[in-house]
């Protein structure tokens, strides 16, 4: 074997240079792409509560809502997020055909998808009048306006919850329960509570089936902030 | 003696894989060879980011899950990188399929590959489509509702193929459906890419025309001064890859970070279809699918139904492109003998753009027999003499084309999309005489001018080529220090930034795609040191 020239040593060098300079240029890129890969498929703890917060329900003008911003038989649809920011529910003051306020008493309503029942509790305010329940369709997940709410008075699903995406209709006087399909659930009903004190209305509690498109009700959103309030909106 | 049919010659003669190739084919301009393998690279670039993405995709919940997976770490890089890496997947068939018409190689004994080729490009097409759909927002309710308006139209089992393919009408089914089109369409790709490329070693790599004198079929005779396949081609094709990748990666992330990109351009998913700002969202398709968008606004097609404009407007540029290799048999590959395959190429390339970009510009406004009788006469009525007479020209020795032939077919389209925008721009400006037209009439004008210039420098063989200079051995190590510089600083600066937020992600894929034009340059530099390539 012959000895290797000065000059094939220094080309042997200067390769071994150039190798060591693109392990580290491609090493650069190797190491974003892994890095970026295994932060994602690592699962994300989900935003959300450990337990239902105690939100009392605002207007948007920053005043405590009161029995008297309600309408009864409101055509317009008020609805409120609770307990997560993606999560709204409708706020519903409910009467008779001659707008007079109708005591909503505790019920128990049954999911015909499993066949089981669970306790809603009443209406709440002076007049027991005022139930909430989540506002996106046990179906397909619709929100308002497709899902809204008919006044007694209206001609097509008078007092009833209706579904313009596939025609599910719940009726709020019993607990939100199901009227016709396609859906086999109920909308999970909103407990509140009124404080008669300072005329104020707080959700507390979710019961009945979970919130559609959720794991659990508390998970797959973010928290509503600042924390012990939720404002109230009016859409047509 | 009987003639062996192609499945028997494949089986009875294995051919070497890989095969070596010539040395030209790695030099400037042997890009043009590898059209191809850049389409695979992006293909399983798609693969791996799609598999990622399917982590996180549920059909129950499209849109929000979409719109979650911006948030997620990286998910904003990995999802627009995954939508922009189809577009280029796409304008790469495109180009391939250009390059391979206007070359000669759907001849024999290409006729077969060049049929996998078009039925690829087809599902390529077809899988973007049911991607594009996935995400559930006011663009995906809009191309589905096309969708189906084009399936119920196939006569008598029109709604089945409907529900096969875009489910029963709930949303679920129609999520579920394009998961599972989505994957079986990937599948189906990846078998049929694979046969299209055996068939290509099978076949070998089509030798530049100075090797086969124009003469079909051409085949490549490996010759012992080729060089083995590693270390050669395989870093040649690394660096290939690094680019490929580089340009998924620039194109998008550039976007995420713009603000007000157009609809038609956004790599974001746009606001829900049953969200009420979604009539403001103009009702665009992909943009590879413009064309067939602006077909179905015809006075004819408005007639014939959806499904029968499709057929018309897409299926007869299929069935043709079909049947190219079985009517165009002359034993030439020279171009200026080729003028009826290459004229109805420039003149589809010009329906293809002209189409697309009226499309983007009148979205859904009716257009008149006449008006689009014109669009399809005028550009047949130009471009076929124009080619017979560039032809003649070349043949007679008048014209010094040469090498530069297919450069000057390549530049006329684009010349006679120019003229179609100017056109429009002009007669814009005599209507509407607003500063923002005159500006726009301008900015055209000029580039029409560019464009004819360079053509006419092409036609009468104006060379470009400047001279190179060779770097030193010094040179390169000076050069390789620089890069590896640059490239730990960058991974530095991106390493510290937000993955959850939209923007800082936007940064981060910039940071990547520099990183990995880093590493092809250096590829590029190592075998101009190592190999003197």
């Amino acid at each position: 074997m012959s000895v290797p020239t000065r000059d094939e040593i220094k080309d042997k060098d200067r390769r071994n240079f150039m190798k060591l300079l693109g392990v580290m240029i491609i090493g650069a890129g190797v190491a974003g792409t892994l890095r970026s890969v295994v932060q994602n498929i690592i699962p994300p703890i989900e935003g959300g509560a450990s337990s239902f917060p105690i939100l009392t329900l605002y207007l948007p003008n920053g005043n405590p809502v009161s029995t008297d911003d309600l309408i009864v038989n409101n055509p317009q649809t008020v609805t409120f997020n609770f307990p997560l920011e993606n999560e709204p529910n409708f706020l519903l003051r409910l009467g008779d055909s001659n707008n007079k306020d109708v005591e909503i008493n505790p019920t128990e309503v049954r999911i015909p998808a499993n066949n089981t029942k669970y306790k809603v509790p009443g209406g709440v305010g002076p007049y027991k009048s005022v139930v909430a329940a989540s506002a996106i369709c046990q179906h397909l997940g619709c929100i308002p306006p497709e899902i809204h709410f008919n006044p007694p008075s209206s001609s097509s699903f008078p007092g009833k919850i209706h579904c313009d995406c596939h025609g599910s209709t719940y009726d709020p006087y019993s607990g939100f329960g199901v009227v016709t399909g396609p859906t086999q659930a109920p909308l999970p009903s909103v407990v509140l509570s009124y404080d008669e004190k300072s005329d104020s209305y707080s959700a507390t509690l979710l019961v009945g089936p979970t919130i559609y498109g959720h794991s659990s009700d508390l998970t797959g959103g973010s928290n509503i902030t600042p924390s012990g309030k939720t404002t109230v909106t009016t859409t047509q | 003696m009987t003639k062996e049919n192609l499945i028997e010659k494949l089986m009875n003669e294995p051919q070497p894989l890989p095969r070596k190739v010539p040395d030209y084919m790695r030099q400037k301009g042997g890009i043009w060879y590898w059209t191809g393998a850049m389409i695979m690279i992006a293909f399983f670039y798609e693969v791996m980011t799609g598999v990622i993405l399917f982590f996180y995709y549920q059909p129950s919940n499209a849109y929000i899950s979409t719109e979650n997976t911006l948030h997620i770490p990286y998910g904003t890089v990995i999802m627009t990188t995954h939508l922009y890496g189809a577009y280029i997947m796409i304008a790469l068939v495109y180009i391939h399929l250009l390059r391979n018409l206007f070359v000669g190689s759907y001849k024999k004994p290409r006729q077969v590959q060049w049929l996998t080729g078009i039925v690829l490009m087809i599902l390529t097409v077809a899988i973007s489509y049911f991607g594009y759909s996935m995400t559930g927002d006011v663009l995906s309710a809009d191309a589905t509702d096309v969708g189906r308006g084009i399936a119920n139209g196939f006569p008598v089992i029109g709604s089945y193929l409907s529900t096969i393919f875009l489910g029963n009408g709930s949303d679920i089914s129609l999520f579920s459906r394009l998961e599972g089109w989505h994957i079986i369409l990937a599948g189906s790709i990846l078998i049929l890419f694979a046969v299209h490329f055996f068939l290509a070693e099978y076949n070998t790599i089509m030798p530049s025309a100075k090797e086969t004198g124009f003469k079909v079929p051409a085949i490549d005779k490996e010759e012992p001064s080729y060089k083995a396949w590693y270390p050669y081609n395989l870093l040649y094709m690394v660096q290939i890859a690094f680019f490929t990748i580089a340009l998924i990666f620039i194109i998008p992330s550039l976007l995420t970070i713009l603000p007000n990109v157009p609809a038609l351009f956004s790599p974001l998913p746009q606001v829900a279809a049953s969200s009420p700002l979604a009539s403001s969202v103009p009702p665009y398709p992909p943009w590879f699918l413009l064309f067939v968008y602006k077909e179905l606004d015809f006075q004819v097609s408005t007639s014939l139904g959806p499904f029968w404009a499709v057929v018309l407007f897409t299926g007869l540029p299929l069935a043709y492109l079909f049947a190219v290799p079985y009517f165009e048999k002359k034993d030439t590959l020279k171009i200026t003998k080729r003028n009826i395959v290459v004229s109805t190429g420039v003149v589809g390339l010009i329906y293809l753009f002209g189409l697309s970009a009226w499309g983007a510009l009148d979205p859904g406004i009716p257009v008149s027999n006449i008006t689009g009788l014109l669009f399809f006469i005028i550009p047949l009525a130009v471009v076929i003499p124009l080619i017979y007479y560039l032809a003649n020209r070349i043949e007679l020795g008048k014209s010094s084309l040469g090498e530069n032939a297919w450069k000057v077919y390549a530049i006329l389209p684009i010349l006679g999309f120019i003229s179609i925008l100017t056109g429009i721009s002009v007669y814009s400006v005599i209507v509407y005489p607003t500063f923002y037209n005159y500006t726009a009439m301008i900015i055209l004008l000029v580039i029409l001018g560019l464009t004819s210039l360079a053509t006419f420098a092409l036609v009468y063989g104006v060379n470009f080529k400047t001279p190179t200079k060779k770097l030193t051995d010094k040179g390169h190590l000076v050069f390789g220090s620089i890069y590896a510089f640059l490239a730990i600083a960058i991974i530095a600066i991106i390493s510290v930034m937000s993955p959850t937020q939209i923007t800082s992600q936007g940064l981060y894929g910039v940071g990547m795609a520099l990183l990995f034009t880093l590493a092809g340059a250096f590829v590029k530099l190592y075998r101009s040191h190592a190999f003197k390539e």
